[in-house]
């Protein structure tokens, strides 16, 4: 191996002369963008104050958007249930593509493509687009978002477990191979115990993640707090939609606290 | 008795990892391999419970050749085989019990495998093992909150638990500090001839091989350079063992060339 001498002076003003460059590269591409798109940066923020302030004022809930809590808190409850039942059937199924698609576990080579590919699939088409191709076949309920949501989950989810079990040391595999154990011993007293933690937080992001899809899809299938946001919206009740926004987002934080919490616990 | 005749391993084409490697190791003695880094040490050593697939040669372990051996006899064989290795490799958010008992794995049924159903007699025995090897007040630690010296002695009490004829230790020092070094290799010497059990061990440290092995086998780029007791092993033969590495890299570069 030959290195060429380098004092440190010269290595520092490459590492410098390179961080110029990149952020030189990104300016011109901005500035491209712009050009094509004819945006105009500045005339653009300046419509920022007016608009959030017809935001606030519209948008605002108010004592007459209380009366809708029923409603809304019954279809908020729908959508949770619906987003958090997607998640875990989606999980328990993409745990067992994931044992059977990764590099470390993978009893055939050939199936590890087929499963890459599927999960690569059902993950790059939008939940939205999801939403609408299902609902030709199973019309406006909430069965057609339960779908939406499982399909990208389950191409989601397939794809970060494979990653978290390819990451594991192959080591601790042979380990267990060498005291005798066959596949599955290996598999379940192995591989399981090894990435359960970080299988979990996964699991618990993709919730968080498909209450916030959940609301997008159910505008489309007519279900769930999406349909009621909808709804309120088109007929001019902003207050209300605005107060279905504000609850979503007190139930997301929730969530994400809850969360958090869970992952600190168990990790 | 454990007797590896003629072994043989290419990787690739006409790479030639390990060449006629002939050895034995008898029972009641420990047994270090040394030599160079990439000198094949690792691989006879997992060519002995087939981790890694030779060439060519026989593996005798009590006149049962290992490399005959179909599935399912080659995990009886292996049940009876301990390993323990440079980095542990436990499974480290199972508790130092649980690891233990995984030493049971070989000699269960997939299903009970899976659900770790252990007999009241395993869990005491396994109990009793970490208490040898001086851990019975961390049984249920989970192993990633033990020090290296810890776990590298649930990975012991995990070989023991298998009834095992033979321990093979892959490095199992390397990454330990002298004092937990003493205790490990205290233990596997204890084993040895306490328990008459073939104690084959990769080693590094010249100074811990011949303090501790009865008797040596030394490698050079994939050829047995020396086998004999610990008391033959001088300057010379050491020259031996060591050749290439002394060597200046240029040389061999240039020979290369």
């Amino acid at each position: 191996m030959k290195t060429n001498f380098q004092s440190p002076q010269q290595f520092f003003r490459q590492r410098r002369l390179r961080l110029g460059i990149v952020l030189a590269v990104l300016l011109v591409i901005y500035g491209v963008s712009m050009v094509l798109v004819n945006f105009q940066t500045l005339a653009s923020l300046m419509q920022v104050p007016a608009g959030l302030i017809w935001l606030f004022k519209n948008f605002i809930p108010t004592e007459r958007s209380i009366s809708y809590l029923g409603p809304i808190l019954y279809q908020l409850w729908r959508t949770l249930i619906v987003s958090v039942s997607s998640t875990i059937c989606a999980s328990l199924l993409g745990l067992i593509f994931a044992i059977l698609g990764a590099k470390t576990t993978s009893p055939l080579p050939g199936l590890r493509l087929v499963i890459r590919f599927g999960a690569s699939l059902l993950r790059n088409i939008p939940v939205v687009a999801w939403a609408m191709i299902l609902l030709f076949s199973f019309k406006q309920s909430d069965f057609t978002g339960f779908l939406a949501l499982f399909f990208m989950t389950l191409g989601y989810l397939t794809r970060a477990f494979t990653e978290t079990i390819e990451d594991l040391d192959g080591e601790k595999l042979q380990a267990l191979q060498a005291v005798g154990a066959n596949y599955f011993q290996c598999v379940f007293c192995g591989v399981l115990p090894e990435v359960a933690s970080t299988l979990t937080s996964w699991v618990l992001y993709m919730i968080e993640n498909n209450l916030r899809d959940a609301t997008l899809v159910g505008i489309l299938t007519g279900t769930g707090v999406g349909f009621l946001f909808n709804h309120y919206f088109k007929s001019f009740r902003y207050d209300a939609a605005g107060l279905i926004v504000l609850l979503i987002a007190v139930l997301v934080i929730c969530l994400e606290l809850t969360s958090t919490q869970i992952r600190r616990a168990i990790a | 008795m454990l007797k590896v005749i003629q072994l043989d391993k290419t990787y690739g084409q006409n790479k030639h990892s390990l060449k006629d490697v002939n050895f034995t190791a008898q029972p009641g003695e420990v047994t270090a391999i040394i030599g160079p880094s990439g000198a094949g040490k690792t691989t006879i050593l997992r060519s002995v419970n087939q981790l890694i697939r030779d060439n060519g040669g026989k593996i005798l372990l009590d006149d049962q050749d290992i490399r005959q051996a179909n599935k399912s006899e080659l995990r009886k064989i292996r049940h009876h085989i301990g390993m323990i290795f440079q980095n542990y490799n436990l499974i480290s958010p199972l508790t130092a019990l649980e690891n233990v008992l995984h030493g049971r794995l070989g000699a269960k049924s997939t299903f009970a495998g899976i659900f770790g159903m252990y007999s009241t007699d395993e869990k005491q025995e396994a109990l009793a093992l970490l208490n040898e090897v001086g851990l019975g007040e961390y049984a249920y630690q989970r192993c990633d909150q033990l020090s290296g010296g810890q776990q590298q002695r649930v990975g012991i009490a995990r070989a023991l638990m298998q009834h095992p004829k033979m321990i093979l230790c892959d490095e199992p020092i390397a990454s330990l500090d002298p004092k937990s070094t003493k205790i490990v290799m205290d233990i596997l010497r204890q084993l040895a001839k306490e328990k008459q059990l073939i104690i084959l061990i990769n080693l590094h440290q010249i100074d811990i091989a011949l303090e501790y092995a009865d008797h040596i086998v030394g490698i050079n780029s994939g050829e047995i350079v020396f086998e004999g007791p610990s008391q033959a092993v001088d300057d010379q033969v050491l020259q031996k063992i060591y050749r290439q590495a002394d060597q200046p890299k240029q040389a061999v570069t240039a020979n290369e060339n």
